[in-house]
């Protein structure tokens, strides 16, 4: 993914993010859509910007801490 | 005969040590959000009013503004790598305008909350706020001047070190805001 492409899914996925946020009307469900959305920004931002798409090793790490530190945050917000 | 032996090290793209800090700096930001989310199930209501106060719609023109800033950066990282210099401090001074417009929205908030006498005390809620928004806020105010260093000297391994610490910022921010801001909030 270029860097444009990655710019323009990030914007597409903050705006669904706020879209959720004003009419997610509380649910659980947009709680964790939210939390999904930012997931896949923080994975766009390490593989097109901070270019781990080239090491995919490296790329395979980083995605399972930021993949066990997301579900640690959808479990702890699912309460709420 | 020489060999060349590649590490996993060399796999990681631009300057290793930037990456420890990356890592850490993530660690940092990572507890904080997590003890921030847990901390919260001990007071909903509480939090859930604390963040009623806060400013959505700003920190949503905030994450718009930091992440095109990083685009620019992103682009400068190749525009130096192609050798054209005055396109790389254009493309760097553009996203280190969008920095400044973060942080003016971002003081704007912090004053409006210092109008209506929200402080670091008034709820546990707060005491996370400002901790992390404002080490995240130190954190684009030093890339600015990294931003200012590097499109001095305008070199493309220094270019690519300047915008992989603006990513680093991007990247925080876009986990800060939906814990801080939106959830509890839907």
């Amino acid at each position: 993914m270029d860097v444009t492409r990655a710019w323009v899914t990030l914007m597409a996925l903050s705006a669904l993010a706020t879209a959720l946020a004003v009419f997610g009307q509380g649910a659980t469900w947009a709680v964790l859509a939210i939390l999904v959305a930012a997931w896949i920004k923080a994975r766009v931002v390490l593989r097109a910007y901070l270019g781990l798409a080239g090491a995919p090793d490296w790329s395979r790490g980083f995605s399972l801490v930021l993949g066990l530190f997301m579900l640690a945050i959808m479990g702890l917000s699912a309460f709420t | 005969m020489s060999e060349t032996r590649v590490t996993a090290i060399d796999a990681l793209p631009g300057e290793f040590m930037m990456w420890v800090l990356i890592m850490s700096e993530l660690a940092v930001f990572g507890a904080g959000l997590i003890v921030f989310s847990a901390v919260r199930l001990t007071d909903l209501s509480g939090f859930a009013d604390a963040q009623a106060q806060l400013h959505t719609v700003g920190a949503g023109v905030n994450t718009v503004v930091l992440v095109t800033s990083g685009w620019l950066a992103a682009r400068a990282v190749g525009l130096a790598e192609k050798g054209r210099v005055r396109a790389t401090r254009v493309s760097l001074g553009g996203a280190a305008a969008l920095g400044v417009v973060f942080l003016w929205i971002k003081g704007a908030e912090y004053a409006d909350k210092a109008a209506a006498g929200i402080n670091f005390e008034t709820h546990s809620f707060f005491t996370f706020y400002y901790l992390l928004t404002g080490f995240h806020a130190a954190h684009v105010i030093a890339g600015l001047v990294i931003f200012a260093l590097v499109a001095w000297k305008c070199q493309p391994r220094l270019v690519e070190t300047g915008a992989q610490f603006w990513h680093m910022v991007d990247l925080v921010w876009l986990l800060l805001f939906p814990v801080l801001y939106l959830v509890g909030r839907v």
